[in-house]
């Protein structure tokens, strides 16, 4: 651990002389000179905050000055909010005595693997896709965004897909020889169904491509085998749904 | 008999602190105190170092009553008289008690009002004991007597009077030392009997270590290395004491590979030392400060973790085998389910790396554990929570909250399943993996619980704390079983014999510590290390020690040597301590300097490789 300069220069302001001597008190010897600096923009935010609380509070009361009670009551105030410290220990004793109390429970076997309830964990997707209302002519003509090796389902959205979904037509050779390349899309299907119905299944329809679009290539969209989301179709925020994290794979 | 006073154990803290209320005259308590001081300094030479423990509780005492009662000018100059007087090792306590000269302060110091709510426990021989009560009754103002009986506990024990060394070496904590009555329930150290498997006979022939009295069996063989026989071990917990998790099948092919790995094991001893293989973070260090790497090795020593300031956790293979994660989900449908060699295609060739970075805490990681089947990953955090991390997909799965301050270690247990976390809430919390709150609450420290270890039958959880004791907790009840004092300083690192019998734990004061954990006594000191012992292991049968320090060094001690002979029968351990040798050097089998890289980790392979850790800091 490198050892930073002793005390600050002498020619420093009163206030850092002040916060070196409280460091020596402590009995601190090895700190960044850096600290000192961190120290006095503390004290200084500290005391403002304070201060301005202290204003307010004798402001409320009607009273002419701020006087050492608003600043008393200010230091309190904040001091429950900022710096708390851990429970006292006979808290820690009595809720300790009582979770203490309760048997161990009993391991079920052949669990598979064993976390709490699902509202508790971490594995449900955190996101929600938004709906898409396409009325109009283009009812049914889709411009999918046909990235090699991503699955992209939003056609508008700046996804991670490189927007190479216009220049395919355009361009002679794709990045990835695409000649006989299987792509999937998966579409949700709430961009087909009302947008009330919870999408009881994830299953994707077939998509009428225009051909105009895709050019002599042939594209084949495989229907998104809708038996693997079997297990976890009736609640898409049950765990281990992990199909609509395919819209991040590139 | 005499010497105890019976009080509430928890009272209100403003009862204590009023029971300050005018005992004496503040200008006296100079006089007070200088004359027990010449008392004892005039009493025989083998009662001198017993009464001189009286010292440093009196001091603090007195000086807070002034503090309490106002008087600061007399608070100050009795701080200042009498403070050098104190041994060295209460010198940090006395710096933050120089700080608090008013009243206000005392409110909102929270170790000082634990201190004062605990009673300060001393033990001191009969003999001594007598003189002193003798002396202090037949003085006029019973000033001292009185904090004596309210704020001291004298657990008087009968024997020779204690040298200054022994006393020396088992003070230190912030509440004096252990009574003698918190370390006599039983504790089940024994191992739980490891499951029969059977092991395939294609074999080659282990050299089993076959205990007394096997009988033959007709069977294949059997996993005769580390079980006993049929008998129970009278020491170890019942089999069902607590619930464990059953074996799986693929925690029984871990066991056979164990037990074949264990054939080839080093056997280690003075003469045969283990190499240590090092494993050196560099480039760790953020700007300048410093960074905390913890790091937790698997047991078959093929991952490491990283624990890191930035709040990431940092997972890296160590064996030419890359880590992969589980392919998405689309990708999972389109394989033959059927074909044999479905786990292998499960696994995401793509993305196959050295390193994975795990995201999610919002704090520096402080803390990190691999389950014992590898499939998990728990990290403790700043931010107060415990992640779950899963190692087959590298994402997050539960976040356990609970400690509202920083959490600074946590462990698996042996068997999986159940974890135990210790933060700076002063308490250590057990949990299981499937419920989101804590099984059992571990309250008793005074000061931030630094340190979580499970013993290898997982029945007991032991605790290292910055107020500088080490407490070994019951997991069915959490009831607090063992207190081990001696300690001058935070301790940083715990870690139990393989044979479940002994603790050894190290801590800022350098020393190595070994506790008995049956009798409740202190068997060995190891001195040499210079600055904060911060990793400590046995090896895998016991045989060495080996602890890594933040003085860049790694040292190996004999552990055999260490325990044997020890002179733990019923007399000499009812006084609560036992003579210890002053073997330190002869212990001592090697020094290993790094090149200025603090030793944060170790770990002994199956084969009795060590394997250290940590960052390099020049």
């Amino acid at each position: 651990m490198e050892s930073g300069k002793m005390a600050p220069p002498k020619n420093a302001p009163r206030d850092a002389l002040v916060m070196a001597q409280i460091l020596k008190d402590m009995g601190i010897t090895e700190y960044e000179p850096r600290v000192i600096n961190q120290m006095l923009e503390f004290a200084f935010r500290y005391v403002t905050t304070i201060l301005d609380d202290a204003k307010i509070y004798s402001s409320h009361a009607k009273k002419p000055n701020v006087d050492a009670d608003d600043v008393r009551l200010a230091i309190q105030c904040r001091a429950d909010q900022s710096f708390t410290s851990p429970p006292p220990r006979d808290f820690l004793l009595d809720i300790a005595r009582q979770k203490n109390q309760t048997p161990l429970p009993l391991i079920k076997p052949y669990a598979g693997p064993r976390l709490p309830p699902d509202r508790y964990c971490l594995t449900a997707p955190n996101y929600r896709l938004k709906s898409l209302i396409k009325k109009g002519p283009n009812q049914g003509r889709l411009v999918p965004r046909l990235s090699v090796g991503a699955v992209s389902s939003r056609p508008s959205t700046p996804t991670v897909a490189t927007p190479q979904t216009a220049s395919v037509p355009n361009k002679a050779v794709p990045p990835v020889s695409v000649t006989s390349q299987r792509y999937t899309v998966q579409i949700p299907p709430s961009q087909s169904t009302p947008v009330k119905s919870v999408p009881a299944t994830t299953a994707v329809q077939n998509v009428l491509i225009n051909p105009s679009i895709i050019g002599p290539k042939n594209i084949l969209i495989t229907n998104m085998v809708s038996s693997q989301n079997m297990p976890n179709e009736s609640n898409p925020l049950k765990r281990k749904h992990e199909d609509d994290d395919d819209n991040d794979t590139m | 008999k005499v010497g105890s006073v019976a009080v509430e154990d928890q009272p209100d803290v403003s009862a204590v602190l009023s029971a300050y209320n005018q005992q004496g005259d503040p200008t006296m308590y100079e006089e007070y105190y200088s004359g027990l001081k010449h008392f004892i300094e005039c009493s025989l030479d083998c009662h001198r170092a017993e009464l001189s423990q009286l010292f440093y509780p009196l001091f603090v005492h007195m000086y807070l009553e002034l503090v309490y009662n106002q008087h600061e000018n007399e608070a100050k100059s009795f701080f200042e008289k009498f403070h050098g007087d104190q041994e060295c090792y209460y010198q940090d306590d006395l710096r933050v008690l120089s700080s608090l000269t008013k009243k206000e302060h005392m409110k909102g110091n929270e170790t000082m009002l634990d201190f004062r709510t605990s009673k300060f426990v001393l033990r001191i021989s009969r003999d001594s004991y007598q003189l002193l009560k003798r002396h202090l009754q037949e003085k006029q103002n019973n000033q001292i007597w009185n904090i004596v009986q309210e704020h001291l506990y004298i657990d008087i024990f009968d024997g020779m009077p204690r040298s200054k060394q022994q006393i020396d070496a088992m003070v230190g904590s912030l509440a004096g030392e252990a009574k003698r009555e918190a370390n006599k329930s039983k504790v089940f150290f024994g191992l739980l009997k490891e499951p029969e498997i059977e092991v395939p006979l294609d074999d080659e022939d282990e050299e089993g270590e076959n205990e007394e009295g096997k009988p033959k069996k007709k069977k294949p063989k059997k996993d005769s290395i580390g079980s006993k026989s049929k008998k129970q071990d009278p020491n170890a917990p019942p089999q069902n004491r607590i619930p464990l998790p059953e074996l799986k099948d693929s925690d029984k092919l871990d066991k056979i590979m164990n037990m074949k790995e264990t054939t080839k094991r080093v056997r280690l001893g003075p003469d045969c030392l283990p190499s240590i293989c090092f494993y050196t973070f560099l480039n760790a260090y953020q700007g300048l400060t410093a960074v905390d790497v913890t790091d937790d090795v698997t047991d078959d020593s093929s991952l490491i973790a990283g624990g890191f300031a930035d709040s990431t956790v940092r997972v890296w293979s160590v064996t030419p085998k890359k880590l992969r994660s589980v392919k998405q989900a689309a990708d999972l449908s389109l394989i033959d389910k059927e074909s044999d060699d479905v786990l292998e295609r499960i696994m995401d060739e793509k993305t196959a790396s050295e390193l994975k970075i795990l995201y999610g805490h919002s704090g520096p990681v402080y803390g990190a554990s691999f389950s014992p089947d590898r499939n998990y990953l728990l990290s403790s955090s700043e931010d107060g929570t415990v992640r779950l991390w899963s190692l087959q997909t590298f994402t997050c799965l539960v976040g356990y909250k609970g400690h509202n301050y920083p959490v600074w270690d946590t462990q698996f247990s042996p068997y999986g399943y159940y974890f135990v976390s210790g933060g700076h809430d002063r308490v250590a919390r057990l949990w299981a993996t499937d419920h989101y709150q804590p099984l059992r609450i571990f309250a008793g420290h005074l000061a931030d619980v630094n340190c979580t270890r499970f013993h290898p039958n997982s029945n007991y959880v032991a605790t290292g704390s910055a107020d500088r004791t080490v407490r070994l907790w019951d997991v069915l009840n959490g009831n607090c079983v063992r207190i081990f004092t001696g300690h001058k300083g935070p301790i940083h690192s715990l870690t139990f014999s393989p044979n479940g019998r002994f603790l050894a734990t190290g801590a800022t004061d350098g020393r190595v510590l070994l506790w008995d954990i049956g009798h409740g006594l202190m068997v060995g000191e190891l001195k040499g290390h210079t600055d904060t012992v911060c990793s400590l292991r046995f090896s895998r049968d016991g045989e060495i020690l080996a602890s890594g320090s933040m003085d860049n060094t790694v040292r190996l001690w004999d552990a055999v040597k260490a325990f044997e002979d020890l002179e733990t029968d019923d007399f000499t351990t009812a006084t609560g301590h036992i003579n210890l040798p002053e073997n330190s050097q002869e212990l001592l089998l090697g020094t290993y300097m790094t090149k200025s890289t603090p030793v944060v980790h170790l770990h002994f392979t199956r084969r009795n490789l060590v394997l250290a850790a940590g960052a390099y800091s020049p």
